[in-house]
């Protein structure tokens, strides 16, 4: 591929072009980039960004889309070249969007406040009272003064002459910021000489600010804050989770909280913990099912009740859609005149709300110049471009505005400037859209230095993330002093110690405990399958049965193989149903479903688990995909390879994870599950194995990882009474059932609000695992046949204690999740509307 | 008249409840021809608490928190009041064109005014349509007074729509109703208000209790025993006008009302979300019993 930068086509022509007034020479503030990106050359920046991308599709970075018929968790797409903003147009827009920010509070201050707005005519009735966002049980509510935003986010375009407009305002619960992280995280990586040259202003100074504004609005101290979810469908999930964790808030969904004596409490494993301060990714209406929207199930009933009796702070507080409107925008320079006593710096796009009959009857007018769109969002009405209605419909389309023209709003649409990307070794340009972000601090107000900017898909003028856009760093090019504070490198503030940490919330817990178990669940069956594949190509018939016996070991109720009543099955079939065993996702016992289910919990719990386990999460995701040539021969190799991931993560779970809550359920979870699995098997040897079957132990071993063990004791004289002493009894093997049983007993005791029964149950079967001798127990011997009529006695008392066991196991887990979980997200039900 | 009313709401669920947020609008309304008395509200199982709220139009709330395991929750409001006539008569005559009510109704900021106009839109449950219009212009002819089309309006309704309580629930929308011409108490206000709505009026819903014994020689109304609902209309000067399009009558001193608000989701006597119970029932008795003349 060659490239040659500077022949990268320079288009000037109906559109601002960010970076060249003529088309020939980049614009001042954009030469140092220019340069270096020419010094680096496109062989070796090709290669960073394929690094690059690399880790977004690793780090699990991610934007659902709706309308994606792949599914959800689509890549987050970045470009690799930052939008460049001077020093002095930073100072421009900075000052336009702050003043924005305080108007827009004081309006939603005043319209769920005393209405002076609307008495005094300052604010058209119509357009609060047609407003489905105008939430009319907040109003009157109290809130902590000028704290309606906490963070709102204003969507700017530049037009050909080069001036900047608003295009929108997202006052709910603006998304994005996250992503701008993330997106300045990569950038700074690929380039980051010319990052360190350049004079960046930082993105980590904002968020401090906002943690210190939660923190302050919730009164100070030591608050409970959470960062309320719709949950991992909802298409911004990976940024609630990028934020909880980087901001240290604890991420939750509404069915986690829960409403009691007017205040909103957290449901962990500890019990129920009161939440001070909820940043909120659910839309208003939608965040309590007992006030607002009833059929919501993502919020949390009786909140509305709770922020009235003051025991709770929302961020941003409940109702701030109301002014997402652009049916707002003509009346912004009226407002900020008579709110601030100050012109407005930062103008809209030109905008008609046709609620007002001149406006209406301009809009009708001239249809062809503008876009209709509806003034509030909520109706569902894709934006009409006046000019393409059909000439004999135009009248139609003005009746049906005529009957309820407040529901309009007609915008010009603006030429958007256009910026250079990376595609395939060249710069093209493509329109922007930049996203600033605006943190009410309390104490003031702080722009997001530089903000997301959304790029078009193609040519053409439609920037939209859900329509599947890319977005691009902004770089704030400064000329004073940057602040480099990071956040996990805090300043000289004095730090207070803990050691304890806050409470799990149950449904983390939860997740956890099902992420150790589904982790040891495919280690099992990669085991077993993995063992059972090359003996299956070298099996004759009277093999056969003791690889059907490992099989049975799996416990497989979507198992293919004909009954073994029936008549045996055959190899050919054996080696089908192990082919589906570990790649049919369809059957939820197969390796590739149970990979499914830790990439699934895992993904709930992102925001709890280090960089690198999420790494291994989404690697062992993809670990057993074969794609070329003989699945079956390839599995083993695979196999091996999935397996060794699933010995990382093990060894990450024991050394890296703090011994909190968390750590003690995903330990449970793993030595519940192995405990399971190997009671089964145990209980094939139990079950006299005749003598063609005796290479199972072989088999066992080796699922066990105790072979050499088993050789350095016993040379290699397979008996089955050694292997039951190496599996069963030996409290030494990490893989024994001994060893589990003695370890969910420890685990226990540690458990918050103990669970005293199964913890006796506990000890109780230890001790009967150990009264069991096995020196005295005779086993069937390959020629005794007529084993059986003998009675031996203790053989089958230790069959009867393991089917016991086989029965208790999964009841602990039962009562573990009703104990912990089962009130974690159960969803309540709506009666009486 | 003085009444006594009892409205005992009994939810039965199939498995227990452990949680149980509920929020009743029970509490009777105090006005110029109704002055509440006293009021109680017995629940049980107790809740763990139990807290009252005014609402954006004026209502009483009560929001309560069921905690202990029940698989029975009943809500027994009781109340007396005292209701003045309201008859017709005190209507205006003829009263003001309907066109020049709605022309001057965005205009008016006074405080009654504003009050007003909000009730002129869209609401949760009730859209605005043109065939809403179409009907309600049957009524409402060219300069036609407000009050003597409003009648007119109420009448056809009652003429046109048949009581029926199989053929609707509380989530029906009008659209369905108006298609139908079936429905209670509740479809036929919400009918009424729509059409009202979708020629530029304001028109509420209003909640309340309807006597439960006749009087002698007159016949018994539908939607005793159980909660009424009906429709009221801003007419500027003389206030809000009542009226019930499920009996064809000016509401007088037979009506009780509890809340008022822009459709029954605002207004709906006792709902809530409970944490487990599945399957659940609910019934709902209804006793106004005159026990005086106030």
């Amino acid at each position: 591929m060659s490239v040659d930068l500077d022949q990268t086509p320079l288009r000037y022509g109906a559109t601002y072009d960010e970076l060249s007034a003529d088309g020939v020479n980049p614009r001042e503030h954009w030469t140092h980039l220019m340069e270096s990106l020419r010094a680096i050359g496109p062989e070796e920046l090709s290669r960073r960004w394929n690094r690059a991308e690399r880790r977004i599709r690793e780090n699990g970075i991610t934007y659902n889309i709706y309308s994606d018929p792949l599914g959800a968790n689509r890549p987050w797409r970045i470009d690799l070249v930052p939008l460049l903003i001077s020093p002095d147009e930073w100072r421009f827009i900075e000052q336009g969007i702050i003043q924005r920010a305080q108007l827009l509070n004081v309006i939603l201050e005043d319209l769920y406040g005393l209405q002076e707005l609307v008495t005094n005519g300052h604010f058209p009735a119509a357009l609060l009272y047609a407003n489905p966002a105008f939430l009319r049980p907040l109003v009157g509510v109290k809130v902590p003064p000028q704290s309606y935003l906490h963070m709102l986010a204003i969507d700017l375009a530049r037009s050909p002459d080069g001036q900047w407009w608003v295009l929108a305002d997202r006052t709910q619960a603006p998304a994005g910021s996250g992503y701008a992280l993330e997106n300045r995280t990569i950038v700074s990586d690929v380039l980051p000489d010319l990052f360190r040259t350049s004079n960046v202003l930082r993105l980590a100074p904002f968020f401090r600010a906002q943690r210190e504004a939660l923190i302050q609005l919730a009164g100070g101290g030591n608050p409970r804050i959470v960062l309320l979810t719709p949950g991992p469908h909802n298409e911004t999930y990976f940024e609630h989770s990028y934020i909880a964790r980087y901001l240290g808030f604890t991420l939750v969904e509404g069915a986690d909280l829960t409403v009691r004596d007017r205040a909103v409490f957290l449901k962990t494993v500890d019990g129920l913990e009161k939440v001070d301060v909820i940043l909120r990714r659910v839309d208003d209406s939608f965040c309590d099912p007992l006030e607002l929207r009833s059929e919501s199930l993502l919020g949390v009933p009786g909140l509305v009740d709770a922020v009235a009796a003051g025991n709770v702070k929302v961020a941003n507080a409940l109702g701030s859609g109301l002014i997402e409107t652009a049916a707002l925008m003509p009346f912004l320079p009226g407002l900020s005149r008579h709110l601030l006593d100050e012109e407005l710096k930062l103008p809209s796009v030109a905008t008609w709300w046709c609620g007002q009959t001149p406006a209406l009857d301009w809009v009708l007018n001239h249809l062809d110049s503008v876009v209709v769109k509806p003034a509030f969002p909520t109706r569902g009405m894709e934006p009409v471009f006046g000019a393409e209605i059909p000439q004999a419909e135009k009248s139609k389309f003005a009746e049906q505005m005529r009957t309820r023209p407040y529901e309009y709003v007609a915008q010009e649409q603006i030429a958007l400037s256009t910026a250079p990307v990376w595609e395939n070794g060249h710069l093209i340009p493509r329109s922007v859209v930049l996203r600033t972000y605006v943190l009410n601090t309390g104490n003031g107000w702080i722009a997001l230095p530089g903000g997301l900017t959304r790029v078009a898909e193609s040519e053409g003028p439609i920037v939209s993330m859900q329509r599947g856009g890319h977005s691009k760093d902004a770089w704030v090019l400064w000329d004073g002093p940057v602040d480099t504070f990071s956040m996990l490198r805090p300043r000289s503030e004095p730090v207070e110690l803990h050691r304890v940490a806050p409470a799990v919330p149950s449904s983390v817990a939860d997740n956890v405990f099902w992420l150790g178990r589904y982790v040891e669940r495919a280690e099992n069956i990669a085991r077993i399958v993995r063992s059972l594949i090359p003996r299956v190509r070298r099996a004759d018939e009277a093999e056969l049965g003791c690889l059907i016996r490992m099989h049975n070991c799996l416990e497989s109720r979507h198992s293919k193989l004909p009954k073994v009543k029936k008549r045996q099955p055959t190899l050919r079939e054996l080696e089908q149903e192990l082919v589906s065993v570990v790649s049919n996702v369809k059957r939820p016992d197969s390796l590739a479903a149970t990979l499914a289910e830790v990439s699934r919990v895992g993904g709930n719990v992102r925001e709890r688990l280090s960089a690198d386990m999420n790494y291994l999460i989404s690697q062992l995701r993809d670990s057993i995909q074969v794609e070329h040539g003989n699945q079956f021969l390839e599995y083993p190799a695979t196999l091996t390879r999935c397996l060794e991931l699933l010995s990382a993560f093990s060894g990450m779970e024991r050394e890296n994870i703090n011994r909190g809550s968390g750590w003690l359920f995903m330990s449970i979870g793993r030595r519940l599950e192995r405990a399971i699995y190997l009671t089964r098997q145990l209980r094939e040897v139990t079950t006299p194995l005749c003598e063609q079957d005796w290479s199972f132990l072989e088999c066992l071993l080796e699922v066990a990882d105790s072979s050499v063990s088993y050789r350095t004791r016993y040379f290699t004289t397979l008996q089955p009474l050694a292997v039951l002493d190496l599996l069963m009894a030996d409290e030494m093997n990490p893989r024994s059932l001994d060893f589990q049983l003695r370890h969910l007993a420890d685990l226990y005791r540690k458990l918050p609000r103990h669970m005293d029964d199964d913890l006796r149950a506990m000890q109780d079967a230890v001790a009967r695992l150990g009264s069991f001798d096995l020196r005295t127990i005779e086993y069937p011997m390959p020629g005794s046949a007529a084993g059986e009529a003998h009675g031996f006695d203790g053989l089958s008392r230790l069959e009867k204690f393991l089917r016991e066991l086989e029965y208790l196991l999964p009841s602990w887990s039962n009562n573990l999740s009703s104990r912990y979980f089962s009130h974690a997200r159960t969803l309540p039900i709506t009666v009486g509307q | 008249m003085i009444y006594k009313i009892v409205h005992r709401s009994t939810y039965k669920y199939k498995y227990p409840v452990s949680v149980g947020n509920h929020v009743t609008c029970l509490k009777p309304r105090s006005s110029m021809h109704q002055k509440l008395v006293q009021m109680e509200l017995d629940i049980q199982p107790p809740p763990a608490m139990s807290t009252e709220r005014v609402d954006f139009f004026g209502n009483r709330l009560n929001f309560f928190t069921v905690q202990e395991l029940h698989k029975e929750l009943v809500v027994e409001a009781r109340s007396e009041v005292v209701l003045r006539e309201q008859h017709a008569t005190l209507w205006p005559k003829p009263g003001p064109a309907w066109e020049e009510v709605a022309r001057a109704l965005p205009w008016d900021h006074s405080h009654a005014g504003l009050d007003a106009y909000q009730f002129a839109f869209e609401s949760p449950r009730i859209r605005i349509r043109q065939e809403f219009a179409a009907y309600a212009l049957e009524s409402f002819t060219p300069l036609r007074p407000l009050p003597e089309a409003l009648l007119d309006l109420t009448k056809r309704i009652n003429r046109d729509f048949h009581f029926d309580s199989k053929v609707t629930n509380v989530r029906t929308p009008p659209e369905e109703v108006f298609r139908k011409r079936r429905g209670v108490c509740q479809d036929f206000a919400h009918v009424q208000i729509a059409c009202l709505r979708s020629i530029n009026l304001a028109a509420r819903y209003v909640s309340g209790y309807l006597r439960t014994f006749q009087r002698p020689g007159q016949p018994r109304l539908i939607g005793a025993d159980a909660s009424h609902a009906w429709v009221s209309v801003y007419c500027p000067e003389s206030g809000w006008l009542d009226v019930d399009p499920t009996n064809d009558v000016v509401p007088s001193d037979g009506h009780v009302t509890l809340a008022w608000g822009r459709d029954y989701g605002d207004v709906s006597p006792l709902h809530g979300l409970a944490l487990g119970g599945g399957a659940h029932t609910l019934k709902v008795a209804v006793d106004m019993e005159p026990i005086g003349v106030g």
